[in-house]
Order: structure tokens, then sequence, then C-alpha cells
């Protein structure tokens, strides 16, 4: 499983690079870069969920396969 | 955007041995077969007479397993198998549609935009047995706004098989902006959902496109393969080609060439050096004629393309697999020569400034790191910059690519680091000296205002 990011909604908010810091920094321009190593164990994967609540924008989601 | 058609006139001319490209009409092409280009858009009857109307076995379910042994790959730029989206468009429930992308955005590149004018009715053939074989209930052309010649030929066109009820499945043309990505299929299928063209993220048209529907997005140029696979069978499209990458393909020569907007039909296994011999400006000719031009650089692939050092790709055959292994995909079979009197940097920084322009500004990393990339490309190509900003600029390409909805950010960042690597020389002359002599000569890789629309 791994965290991936909807750009086309983030804005930049920043909420996953405090909540999943671990994984998860902001570039130059405010914006996520998230790290595309699989979250291998429960607590990563809970707290990527953890983020993915919380983003304002619903721009994050847990996935299981590769995207498209 | 240029709204004329520029073709090819080596129609005159005789194929000697080994010769294995042609322009309209040549003897050795396929999609370009038949009349000459001056002769305008082929009519019906002329289609017809020429090819005869595509025999039972093909059509239908047959064709997908044509296609599947055909092995033909797509043609709008990332060579996607055409099978495997059909079948993947056949197994999705509800109503389907199929879509002819026609609407070529690189500004270079007009091998689609001929096809539709002179040979409407190889693409609305293949478009019409795709939808037969998916059992689709249309069929959309897509074109951009700029391209009135298009628009023309396929409206005659589908009158011409509306009055000879030649097609079970209705055709419908669709214009759309004039913008770099509004090409790409998913901005396509916003487009036509009456959204702004711009590319989103999600699953894909074949599974669900337009309102949900399955829709099979395909460039014109691999459905008019469909029409000659459907007649002859994927053993003859084979003959062409390399085992990698069957069939005949269409390229467009720009930049320093003799004629730039010539569109030719190639078969796969003739090599990037035999195509720059057909087509080398006089000034060079004697010297490609041997081999490379020492200096010389191309740019493959489209204005989002690559750099390449014109030697290292002599050999290299216009196959999309192998041209893909060597960092330099043929996209969307734009073959561009920059003469080594020009400067790569100055072309880069113009070209990168166009693609920042052409993002569609949804996705942060795009919206921001573009015009950042080309503002520091610039201040590369025409001042003297410190070599920390050059550091910098390494650094900024890292943090873009696979950062957007579609791919446009990365090719951008492919556009840049090529030029990085091919001109590494040039980047070391601007370092110690600022602007090469090469960087006040002429524009090379000219690019189009952009439009302010999206729909």
């Amino acid at each position: 499983m791994r965290l991936v990011v909807d750009f086309t909604r983030c804005r930049g908010h920043g909420i996953c690079t405090v909540l999943f810091a671990e994984r998860a920094e902001l570039d130059e321009w405010g914006f996520p870069v998230i790290d595309p190593a699989d979250l291998d164990s429960a607590p990563l994967v809970r707290r990527a969920r953890r983020a993915v609540v919380a983003c304002p924008r619903g721009a994050l989601s847990v996935e299981t396969s590769e995207p498209r | 955007m240029t709204t004329s058609v520029v073709v090819d006139r080596l129609d005159e001319r005789r194929p000697g041995p080994g010769d294995t490209f042609g322009g309209v009409g040549h003897p050795g092409a396929r999609l370009l077969a038949g009349r000459p280009a001056y002769d305008g858009t082929e009519t019906l009857a002329q289609h017809l007479d020429r090819l005869g109307i595509v025999p039972p076995p093909r059509r239908g379910a047959g064709l997908v397993d044509a296609v599947h042994d055909s092995g033909l790959g797509g043609r709008g730029g990332a060579g996607f198998p055409m099978a495997e989206k059909m079948e993947a468009a056949a197994r999705a429930p509800g109503p389907r549609l199929v879509v002819v992308n026609a609407s070529e955005s690189e500004p270079a590149s007009h091998k689609d935009r001929v096809l539709v004018h002179l040979r409407p009715h190889l693409v609305l053939d293949g478009a019409a047995l795709a939808a037969e074989a998916l059992s689709a209930d249309e069929i959309v052309v897509q074109l951009h706004r700029g391209d009135p010649a298009g628009y023309g030929a396929l409206s005659a066109a589908i009158a011409e098989r509306t009055a000879a009820r030649l097609d079970r499945v209705p055709v419908h043309l669709s214009v759309g902006p004039d913008r770099f990505v509004a090409g790409e299929s998913s901005a396509v299928v916003a487009f036509l959902e009456g959204r702004p063209a711009q590319p989103r993220p999600g699953p894909r048209a074949a599974v669900s496109g337009v309102h949900g529907c399955p829709t099979l997005v395909q460039n014109a140029e691999t459905l008019a393969h469909v029409a000659l696979i459907a007649r002859f069978g994927p053993d003859w499209f084979r003959a062409a080609g390399t085992p990698g990458s069957p069939g005949s393909v269409l390229v467009t020569l720009a930049g320093d060439v003799e004629r730039p907007g010539t569109v030719l039909e190639v078969w796969g296994a003739t090599t990037i050096g035999r195509l720059l011999v057909s087509c080398s400006r006089s000034g060079h000719a004697t010297i490609a004629e041997i081999g490379p031009v020492p200096g010389a650089a191309v740019l493959m692939g489209g204005y989002a393309g690559a750099w390449a050092d014109m030697a290292r790709v002599w050999e290299l055959p216009l196959a999309h697999d192998e041209l893909c292994r060597a960092g330099v995909p043929l996209g969307c079979g734009l073959v561009g020569v920059l003469s080594p009197d020009g400067c790569g940097l100055v072309e880069t920084a113009r070209l990168l400034t166009y693609l920042a322009t052409e993002s569609s500004g949804q996705c942060g990393p795009c919206a921001f790191g573009l015009p950042d990339l080309a503002a520091q490309a610039t201040a590369l190509a025409t001042t003297r910059v410190s070599r920390s900003a050059v550091r910098r600029l390494y650094h900024r390409t890292a943090s873009i690519a696979g950062r957007g909805a579609c791919s446009h950010p990365d090719g951008a960042v492919r556009l840049l680091e090529s030029a990085l690597e091919t001109f590494a020389g040039d980047v070391r002359y601007h370092l110690r000296h600022g602007p090469c002599a090469g960087a006040r000569n002429g524009v090379t890789f000219p690019v189009p205002r952009s439009s302010e629309e999206w729909r």
C-alpha cells in the first residue's frame, strides 16, 4: 500500500506533512512530496489513513495497486 | 498554430534500393498511399476504388484478434497496445463510445492533420470497425479549433458515408480548444462531458470515460492502421517495422531540415540517420550523407520530448520500443534537427516557457514548478549565471516529475534534463563566457501563442 496525492485537489495546506512527517515533506512551493515506498507496517498504514482523513481537500488516498 | 497542411512533395521520386520511407503517394507508403498530396482529400469513391470494403471475417469480434496479432501500438505518444485498450473497453459494462483523437497538440507535429485532411476515410473506417467490434453506440472525432482543413475534410467525408449508408454507428465531430494538454485522452474525455479540456486523474477512459461509459480514445493514425489491418491482415502489417514495434509510422520533420513540417511515412526499421540524410538542408547535405553532422542535435518526440546528440541516435531505428529504451521516445513522431549553429539552451528555454504557459494549472508542482524551471533555463541561456544556479536547476527537476495528474510536467522535465546532458558543453561555455553566438541566431523551433480558452 502507498499514500498518493491527487495534485488537482491539493492546495498545499500541508497537514499531511505534520501528521505523517516520516513519509511526507513539503517541496519549495509548499506541496507535499510523498515517499513512494510501500506502507509496510500497520502503524504506518494507520498514520497514513489519519492523514487521508485530515486532508481538508480530500486529496490523499491510500492505494493498494499501482496508479494508472 | 498553422492551419495550412504542409505535405511532402517526394511523390515524383522513384524508390531506390533499400528505400523504406516515402511521402504521400510514394510507392512505399501505406497510410499515405494513393493519390498525390496536391489532389487533396480522397473521396469515398476513390477510397473504395483503391481499397474496397472490409471483408466480414475481420469485422466485429474478429477485429480485436487481428489487432492483437498485429501488435499495433497507439500512435498518440505513449504507444499503449491498442488491443489491450479494446479488450478493457469490451469487458467494461455499459454503452460504449469510440473517440478518434485527431486533436494534434504538438505545435511542430502535423502527421494527424495531414492524415485526416488527405485520407479521412481511412481514419473513419478504422473508427467504424472499432465501434462495431465494441458494439459502441457513437463515434466522436475530436479536433483542435486550429484545424479547419481537417474539419472540412471530415465533415465532407462523414456526409459521403451517411449518403452511402456505409456505417452502422453514427459519427459526430467535436472541436476543442487549441491547447497543448487538451489533446491528452483524459482532457478529451473531460471536454466531451462539457467540462474544461483539462487532464484529470482517475480510472482509464477505456474502463470509465465520458460520463462513466467505457470510452475507446484512439489517435487518428492508430485507427487508420486498423482500417488496413482489417483489410490485409496482421502478417501484412508486421512486414513493416520491427518485431517490437510493427507497422509503418508517420513522422513529422522539424527544425533545420529542407522543409520543416514535412510528413513522411516510415517503415519502423529505418534508422534516424537514413531519414535525416533524405531531408537535410542543402548546406549540410554532403556531411549528412556520410554520417551525423558533428555538433548537431536532434529533438525527438515533440516539444515535451527529449534532446540527443545526432551521432548518438544516428543508427537507432524509428521504432517506439527501441527509442524508449534509448531515452528518446518517438512520442508523436516528431524528428527535429538543430544545426551546430543553433543554441540548444536557448531553444530549450523557449520550449520550456511555452510548456509552462500550457500547464492547465491544476497541480501545484506543475503550475509553480514549470514557470520556475523556465525562468531558470532562460537565465542560463541568455545571461551569465553562477554554478550554484545550475546546480539548483538540476535539483529542481527532481521535485517536479511524476507529480501531476497527467505527464505534462514529466515531459517538460525530461526536455530540460536531456538538454543539460546533450548540451553539457554549451552549459560550460555559458557559465564561463555568457551567451554563445548561437544564442543570437534565429528561432529553430517556433512556439505558437497560447490560447486563453479551455472550452
